[in-house]
């Protein structure tokens, strides 16, 4: 049995791009107007970040909007490539991500969901089998076999909830999904939650909710314009972490 | 599974191929779904395909025919072999552009390796080749001129083709991602290359009013005769069509190489 790991080690995000996206117009109304281009924008959005985290661990993340948990779940999760440092990881990395992208809008609800299955590693066997379950927790019964184009946005997050639960997750990288569905699927999801973070071997998430990070992790990270400023025990990262916000 | 991923790593490139050939049925089940989409709703669905091919060689066919004073039994079967190869060929380029753009739910949510969707995008395309080289069977076998030996030593062109796919549709879906314009460019270079090519216009005709270059360093020419060189004269195609698309496979892969290996880890941020 091998040992579940993540490993990042100096790990640097730098996002750089062109800012003018307007195209020939845009340029052709600069040269005119004699205003000098827009130039490139440098986004530092992990800094120096080193984490270990072993088999069996939960870890909490915790930040202001645009303090980088996203980012850094998504080097965890190897959907970026750090543009420094290493990020190692050992097992099956399960991220929950964004419930509302990545549909295929003109397919069956059906459809969709052995697609999500693949792509989050599943054999077809396995999805086959595991279909019927997945289709009742969704609730979505006969919609199923519409295109999901004409699904409102609680039936997508019921839909992917549901599919992504039903693996068996080695380390599970979720980013703040709590708040799925409506009253009743919430609580549903909620429970169905626990038990599948329960599974986990590693378990890293992003949450604003700190009940949360308290039953779930002990430990937190607090992550700040792209740095850790504090890496320790969930009640007294979360008690500075509360008071520097005050 | 252990991964590893730093900017440093000089063989995550080399790792994520071997790896996304592995995952064949998950680019197969999307690319078959792909398929699948593009007749939701059609009445006549996926016979669109055979309609299609049906008028285009229809019309053509007889016109362009009697134009050049072909024999339709040779003139038909050629015909549709050199539009439903370059329906392939050209497929493959012009929806290279978009093999990430459109798969960008996928590539910033899930954790397996982007060449996945390069694959998917050659199992959509593939759908209308197959179902074209039936009809050309169909054809062939209702005229008389079906060989099968022919069809046996047009094996190694299909395995060519597939090849050299692979490699031209790497280098313009990674380029495709970062310039934008060049799915345009490539959609009207196209075009003309099309007229330039010997699809419509037996190649002999070229030949004898000396236009021969024309269609010698055209790559394209030489992907389609791999294929309809054999099928339509039972006997392997000229020694130089091999040597051309092999030349073209190893341009292709190392400038498809070396693309990938630049703009790899920058294709997620340029979604």
């Amino acid at each position: 049995m091998t040992q579940n790991f993540i490993r990042l080690q100096n790990v640097g995000v730098r996002f750089t791009g062109d800012m003018s996206t307007d195209g020939l117009i845009g340029w052709l109304a600069r040269k005119r107007s004699g205003v000098s281009t827009p130039g490139t924008y440098n986004v530092e959005a992990l800094k120096d970040v080193t984490i270990a985290i072993e088999q069996g661990e939960r870890v909490g993340l915790v930040g202001l909007n645009g303090a980088g948990k996203s980012t850094l779940l998504k080097v965890m999760a190897g959907i970026y490539t750090p543009t420094s440092g290493i990020a190692e990881s050992e097992g099956h990395v399960c991220p929950m991500f964004e419930f509302a992208t990545g549909f295929e809008m003109h397919q069956t609800g059906r459809d969709n969901i052995r697609i999500r299955g693949l792509l989050l590693g599943m054999t077809p066997d396995e999805i086959e089998a595991k279909l019927p379950e997945i289709e009742d927790f969704t609730e979505l019964g006969e919609f199923l076999a519409y295109p999901v184009r004409t699904y409102s946005a609680g039936m997508f997050i019921r839909l992917a909830f549901a599919v992504s639960t039903s693996i068996n997750p080695e380390i599970l990288l979720i980013d703040e999904v709590m708040g799925a569905g409506d009253l009743r699927f919430a609580n549903k999801a909620k429970r169905r939650m626990f038990e599948f973070m329960e599974q986990g071997k590693i378990l890293v998430f992003s949450s604003h909710n700190f009940d949360l990070l308290k039953s779930f992790c002990a430990r937190t990270i607090w992550l700040e314009k792209g740095q850790i400023i504090m890496d320790g025990s969930t009640e007294d990262v979360i008690a500075k972490y509360e008071s520097s916000q005050r | 599974m252990k991964h590893s991923y730093s900017s440093a790593d000089k063989s995550r490139l080399l790792r994520d191929v071997i790896r996304s050939l592995l995952l064949h049925r998950v680019w197969f089940f999307i690319g078959m779904q792909d398929v699948k989409r593009r007749y939701r709703r059609s009445f006549i669905g996926p016979l669109w395909i055979l309609l299609n091919l049906g008028v285009y060689v229809g019309a053509i066919g007889f016109v362009y025919g009697v134009m050049f004073g072909q024999d339709l039994k040779a003139f038909l079967p050629y015909l549709m072999l050199g539009f439903v190869t370059w329906g392939l060929i050209s497929a493959s380029i012009v929806d290279a552009g978009s093999v990430f753009v459109s798969a960008e739910g996928y590539i910033k949510q899930f954790s397996y390796p982007k060449q996945i969707y390069i694959l998917r995008a050659i199992v959509s395309n593939s759908m209308n080749f197959a179902m074209g080289l039936v009809a050309v069977a169909v054809v062939q076998l209702f005229l008389g001129t079906f060989e099968f030996v022919g069809w046996l030593l047009a094996i190694p062109g299909f395995l060519l083709i597939y090849i050299a796919l692979l490699g031209h549709t790497t280098i313009f879906a990674y380029l495709g991602t970062a310039f934008r314009d060049l799915p345009h460019a490539l959609a009207a270079v196209l075009q003309v290359v099309f007229y330039l090519t010997p699809i419509v216009v037996p190649a002999s005709v070229l030949k004898s009013h000396g236009m021969e270059f024309v269609y010698l360093v055209n790559p394209i020419y030489h992907l389609i005769e791999v294929v309809r060189h054999p099928i339509l004269n039972s006997d392997l195609a000229p020694l130089s069509t091999y040597g051309f698309v092999f030349g073209y496979i190893l341009v292709v892969y190392c400038v498809g190489w070396y693309v990938a290996w630049r703009l790899d880890k920058k294709v997620v941020f340029l979604l």
